[in-house]
């Protein structure tokens, strides 16, 4: 079934949206409606097809089958259109290390056509935001890795964009540069009012989206907000680990329900609210392994736990 | 609309060249080695001088080559861009991918006018450019000579993916180009199948129109090889054409994607 009539409150809209490399499917008819203002996640492990995704979104390169359109523009035959109602940050740096800061968003907003006097502007606006307002002049190789992802970021928003693309932003970061991008984002969103399509493998850090995809494989194998998702679980997640645990894992199963062996520990959903039975299963399980406890689940397990209803059903089918 | 995208590339491209200081310093030493070393040489040999001196029929010569180096590692400063992947933001913008080639062209181009113009500075306070320099012709040899070095270089950029291949491109083009071209003898005196090397070769032309501006019009064994209007007809149609080539290749889809794929993976391999 095809939808001709364009829905001016959707940002991004796909339909059975397909890559082929060859004999690699990398998109696998993906569709998606993500009404303006929205921040999506699309969310999955390396070589799950988010980047083709994005870059078939941004034009850049063309769907096997299926359509798309951006900012209400078809991606195959209104490719400038699309362009120019959004801003990419690309998985791998796009900035000219050669030049300065300054020059660096210069170059991007000239590209984007913006007139001198709006570039100085915005550019002070978001060195600014981004706290790098006395690196101005640097060159670009000459700024830490969290600071130039930070400045890759105010480049593809130097035109304000309607619609932000960011390919997975805090890739190679450490901790806390990653909780630096991670506000910086925050503060766009706020100022800009954008919608962002965001995608990343660090999964839990993507709690804070509207509304979250899980790709794997090129499709999506599991789409909501990430709280429903992670409350739809259960209240916790219980790890046991110990020797010779397939026995006891059999003899769990009954209460437990289903197990996901997360390397070599035996995760169980507890969709209870009592932890007074948390304890109680403690202490029946005493020596018997060398290791219980249970924790919030996140959206790693969101992730997990698909994999393994998967597994489950088709082990029971 | 376009205007200030082309700009954009342009600025980048003059301020890396005054920046680079080794590529600006080597691109005006470079001429005078051939002229001094070589052109000396030779005529010390065959004891010539004055206006019938090899040297002076090499000025036309290593004016054309400050172009022809300064305009092919320009262009293919576009196959580091791909590497480094400044392209992104090229292609990300909101217009056709083929302004990227004619704006690369005419940044290329400027690079190597630049150039031509430091080295034919240097050639002046050494006193090679004497009698009657026709300045007109000089104008348009060195704005044609540039271009078509200039959409030359990005015809091999369109076709490049990375710069391993740069030294290889290096000596199987630019030295050839240079060689058969009518730089170091006249294209008349050739062997028969170098005359035809040089006769479809575009950069004999702008030699032999800068050799026309420059050389004078008195007739001696050294003088141009062709008319000036062949000359400017071939250089602007070569350039053309090769701009034609190169944004068709740089535009279409299937060609496009094995660079995406590039860009998008290259640490991670
Ligand atoms: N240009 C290409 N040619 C061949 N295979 C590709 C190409 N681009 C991506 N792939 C493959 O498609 C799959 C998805 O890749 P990608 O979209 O980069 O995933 P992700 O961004 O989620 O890591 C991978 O298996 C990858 O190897
Ligand atoms: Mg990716």
């Amino acid at each position: 079934m095809r939808r001709d009539i364009v829905d001016t409150s959707l940002a991004i809209q796909a339909e059975g949206l397909t890559k082929r490399y060859g004999n690699t499917l990398a998109v696998d008819g993906l569709n998606l409606d993500i009404p303006t203002g929205q921040f999506f996640g699309l969310l999955g492990p390396n070589g799950s097809g988010k980047t083709s995704t994005i870059h078939m979104l941004s034009t850049l390169i063309r769907p096997s089958q299926g359509t798309a359109r951006v900012a209400g523009h078809d991606v195959k035959h209104a490719g400038l259109q699309v362009r120019a109602a959004i801003g990419v940050v690309f998985q791998e740096s796009a900035l000219d290390r050669t030049l300065s800061v300054a020059e660096n968003l210069r170059f991007a907003g000239l590209l984007h056509n913006l007139p001198i006097a709006q570039i100085n502007e915005r550019s002070s606006e978001l060195l600014e935001l981004f706290g790098l307002k006395e690196k101005r002049h640097q060159p670009v190789s000459e700024l830490s890795g969290g600071q130039r992802r930070a400045l890759d970021i105010a480049r593809g928003v130097i035109h304000r964009p309607q619609i932000l693309f960011l390919d997975e932003p805090t890739i190679g970061l450490d901790v806390p540069n990653r909780r630096n991008i991670w506000r910086f984002i925050e503060r766009l969103r706020t100022e800009l009012n954008v919608t962002v399509f965001l995608t990343t493998h660090y999964l839990e850090e993507a709690v804070d989206c509207d509304k979250v995809a899980f790709i794997k494989q090129g499709r999506i194998v599991k789409i909501g907000p990430p709280h429903d998702l992670i409350d739809s679980l259960g209240a916790y997640i219980i790890e046991i680990e110990g020797e010779n645990l397939s026995a006891l894992i059999a003899s769990l199963s009954p209460r437990l329900g289903p197990c996901f062996m997360d390397g070599d520990k035996a995760c169980f959903r507890f969709t209870g609210k009592d932890i007074a039975s948390l304890v109680m299963l403690q202490a029946e399980l005493g020596d018997k392994v060398t290791g219980m406890r249970w924790r919030r689940p996140n959206l790693n397990d969101v992730f997990l736990w698909v994999n393994e209803t998967e597994l489950w059903q088709t082990r029971k089918t | 609309m376009i205007l200030r995208p082309v700009y954009a590339v342009i600025e980048r491209e003059v301020l890396k060249l005054f920046r680079q200081r080794t590529r600006l310093l080597s691109a005006m030493v470079r001429p005078l080695i051939w002229l001094l070393v070589i052109g000396a040489g030779f005529d010390a040999m065959l004891g010539r001088s004055g206006n019938l001196s090899y040297q002076y029929f090499l000025v036309p010569g290593v004016l054309g080559m400050s172009m022809l180096f300064g305009a092919m590692l320009a262009a293919l400063s576009t196959v580091y861009d791909k590497e480094s992947g400044v392209m992104r933001m090229l292609v990300i913008a909101p217009f056709e991918h083929y302004w990227i080639v004619i704006a690369k062209t005419l940044s290329a181009a400027l690079a190597a006018a630049i150039q031509a113009l430091l080295v034919l500075v240097l050639l002046f306070l050494l006193g090679y450019l004497k009698n009657g320099v026709v300045l007109p012709l000089l104008i348009a040899g060195i704005v044609t000579t540039s271009l078509v070095c200039a959409s030359m270089g990005m015809l091999i950029a369109a076709w490049t993916r990375t710069l391993d291949n740069f030294a290889v491109m290096m000596n199987l083009v630019i030295f050839p180009v240079f060689f058969l071209s009518g730089s170091l003898y006249p294209v008349q005196h050739l062997p028969s199948v170098l005359r035809f090397v040089a006769t479809i070769n575009p950069y004999t032309y702008g030699v032999d129109l800068l050799k026309h501006a420059i050389l004078g019009i008195e007739a001696t064994s050294f003088n141009a090889d062709f008319s000036v209007p062949v000359n400017i007809a071939v250089l602007l149609g070569f350039t053309l054409l090769a701009t034609v080539i190169a944004c068709l290749r740089f535009s279409r889809d299937t060609a496009y994607e094995p660079l995406i794929h590039l860009l998008a993976r290259k640490r991670s391999d």
